[in-house]
């Protein structure tokens, strides 16, 4: 029930951060929906998303970006991330027009996507808000900028350790921060991990880091 | 998920991809704690391991159930889905899970990379469903109780460790608070976290009552999640398979 729905992070730093899928409904739209998948795929890559995927069969990083669309013929969604809400509304309203009859969804900060859909003519229909976090939250990280890249892949696959990790080799220039976001994003078999603005996490964490660290 | 010893050749650098801890430095290799690995199969999936010391046993009952809630590339064999919970919101327009005057509530025990055990998640069942609320059926963890009028889950499966498990209700809009709040009290009775979702049809202004409710009853609401655009074919009015 959940998946792009609690991508924790400030306001600012989400409004680069756009999840649009397609879904097609189990039992009623679902049989031989991998043409319209592979549409909706070719439609998004226009827009130069910074991460792409059909549930399962890998993500950017793992699969050739050309080779994805032929990779989801067995697949019931597909998922198109963008860096800026700009490019999210170009894909929205291409597939107004495409009037394709399968769900479509996004994952973002909820009156940017109002408008988005108001600029495309349309009305949404169904909203899934988060509540945040509950429970035993002691066992989380305290620092924002790891649960922010940690809750970018729906499913849990990228523990706090290896974002750590990541961060601790950018800043001592064992890897760069391209190659850390595009390690960070391999455990994500969906595709909705949003390498971009995992740099930037990266980066602030580093920095603030730095400014916390005692002065010799 | 096991570590071949005679493979191994313990640089480690497999530790930091498991998302639970579950990876541990033994003498002279790595190894697997397998009463914490999930069988999220990611170590193997990212091939963490140069040497080709990992590999995946098969997987009996009980155990075959931390991969089907823990790795979305393994289909749930009661659901013939994937992934952990259903298509709730996201084909509203078509199944009509979710009509006017209905909410959705979510638990997802587990999330983010916490992990639980299915124990935790039957103590949360048991403090919402005797209040009546409809338990979703095509989400896996349904399948997992014996009797879902009291939350009783099935006794072999209690300890299985997962990365997370949705428990998915629909209820009438006047029941959503008595939920959240018993969602609230138990929350400190478990030992894990669980990420919340709530979600409705929105109404013809805009409006999302979901929202609306949770707000009149103290929470804060995230500023993003997920909207359902409507372009999918609906439904007849009335018809899909909200009841």
């Amino acid at each position: 029930m959940t998946h792009t729905n609690h991508r924790l992070g400030e306001r600012a730093d989400l409004n680069h951060d756009y999840v649009v899928f397609m879904y097609a409904a189990k039992g009623f739209n679902d049989k031989d929906v991998g043409l319209k998948l592979q549409k909706f795929m070719k439609m998004g890559y226009v827009y130069q998303p910074v991460n792409a995927g059909p549930a399962r069969t890998g993500d950017r990083f793992m699969v050739e970006p050309e080779k994805l669309p032929e990779r989801i013929t067995r697949s019931s969604s597909a998922y198109i991330v963008y860096d800026n809400r700009e490019k999210a509304e170009a894909l929205v309203k291409d597939l107004v027009k495409a009037d394709m009859g399968i769900s479509v969804v996004v994952s973002g900060l909820f009156d940017e996507v109002n408008n988005i859909c108001e600029k495309a003519g349309i009305k949404s229909h169904t909203a899934m808000c988060s509540l945040g976090i509950w429970g035993k939250t002691g066992l989380l990280p305290e620092d924002s900028e790891i649960l922010g890249i940690a809750t970018m892949c729906g499913h849990s696959m990228i523990g706090f350790n290896l974002i750590k990790r990541m961060a601790y080799d950018v800043e001592t220039d064992r890897i760069s921060l391209e190659k850390a976001s595009q390690i960070l994003a391999r455990p994500c078999s969906c595709g909705i991990f949003n390498p971009e603005r995992a740099k930037d996490l990266l980066r602030r964490y580093n920095e603030r880091k730095t400014i916390r660290a005692p002065i010799k | 998920m096991k570590i071949d010893e005679q493979k191994c050749i313990g640089c480690l650098e497999c530790i930091d991809y498991c998302p639970v801890g579950a990876i541990k430095e033994g003498q002279n290799s790595a190894y697997i704690e397998q009463d914490e690995c999930v069988e999220c199969g990611v170590c193997l999936k990212v091939e963490a391991c140069s040497s080709e010391a990992l590999y995946q046993p098969k997987l009996e009952w009980p155990r075959i159930l931390r991969a089907q809630f823990s790795d979305p590339r393994v289909v749930h064999p009661t659901t013939m889905v994937y992934g952990r919970g259903t298509d709730e919101t996201k084909t509203n327009e078509i199944t009509n899970r979710y009509p006017r005057g209905y909410i959705g509530i979510a638990a997802e025990l587990g999330r983010p990379c916490v992990a639980t055990r299915l124990k935790d998640v039957e103590k949360v069942a048991r403090a919402i469903l005797p209040l009546q609320v409809e338990f979703e059926q095509d989400n896996p963890t349904y399948h997992l109780f014996e009797d879902v009028k009291i939350g009783k889950m099935r006794e072999d499966v209690l300890n299985e460790r997962v990365l997370s498990a949705i428990l998915e209700f629909r209820m009438p809009v006047e029941k959503a608070p008595q939920v959240l709040q018993a969602l609230r009290k138990v929350a400190g009775e478990i030992e894990t976290v669980m990420s919340i979702d709530i979600g409705a049809r929105l109404e013809s202004d805009g409006s999302n009552p979901a929202a609306d409710v949770a707000r009149k009853a103290g929470y804060e609401i995230r500023p993003n999640g997920k909207t359902n655009l409507g372009l999918g074919r609906p439904a007849a009015e009335g018809k899909g398979i909200g009841r």
